[in-house]
């Protein structure tokens, strides 16, 4: 569903100068599957193992029930996801200026709890507009006196 | 349109009505809430990047395997990255 709905704003996220890319944990060939099922005109990525997901501090293990409760499903994570130890990564949103530092931060616990594409691109046009899309400036940490 | 919060409600609702096609039994659903229960306890996404934090640099494949590099899109503009837990 939210692939569905980002796609439903590409054409606004470009608007912005701005682009998307979907980080998913899923071997390349579910990818591959997906991507071609929605027509989907942005990238999905493999980010197999959590790599990158770890780095930003997302990625969590399933408990025992849980992961019991999945494969009792037939949803196992080792199949799809080639994931043994039943990670997986918080969804999350985020908005990286052209400085590569983040200016927003969606994450949720609650996998049922998504944000709001149309907020993405809210925010997108409000650091456009702001002609603030690259890093703030670092205060300078020495007083400068004069001689 | 609805949001996609709306789509998402309305989804949970029907999966938590029991209803067909998932008929999930209440045991299951309160399985379910007792692993989000305990994630959100845990503060893990608290711990996660935030706002005003250098972003990670990332080179991976994309559906058709070319590699796609973050660095390369930064230079072009914003670039807004989602996680996605997966089809399953």
């Amino acid at each position: 569903m939210e692939l569905e709905a980002l796609q439903e704003v590409h054409s606004e996220i470009r608007a912005q100068g701005a682009q998307i890319v979907v980080l998913t944990p899923e071997i390349e060939r579910y990818t591959r599957a997906m991507h071609h099922k929605l027509n989907l005109t942005f990238d999905m990525l493999s980010d197999l193992h959590l790599k990158v997901a770890e780095q930003f501090g997302l990625v969590y293990t399933l408990p025992d029930y849980l992961r019991d409760l999945y494969k009792s499903f037939g949803s196992t994570l080792d199949r799809f996801n080639d994931e043994p130890e039943y990670r997986l990564p918080m969804p999350a949103r985020y908005i990286i200026d052209s400085g590569g530092i983040i200016r927003a931060a969606d994450v949720n616990a609650d996998y049922t709890v998504r944000p709001e594409p149309a907020k993405t691109v809210r925010r997108l046009k409000e650091l456009r507009e702001s002609g603030n899309d690259s890093p703030p400036k670092r205060p300078l940490d020495r007083t400068c006196r004069l001689p | 349109m609805p949001s996609l919060q709306e789509r998402l409600d309305e989804f949970k609702r029907n999966f938590e009505s029991g209803a067909p096609p998932f008929k999930a039994p209440p045991e299951i659903i309160a399985t379910m809430h007792r692993a989000t229960a305990e994630l959100e306890a845990s503060g893990a996404a608290e711990r996660a990047l935030k706002v005003g934090d250098r972003a990670p640099e990332f080179t991976l494949f994309n559906q058709d395997h070319v590699a796609v590099s973050s660095a390369d899109l930064l230079r072009q503009g914003p670039l807004v990255v989602s996680f996605f837990r997966g089809h399953w």
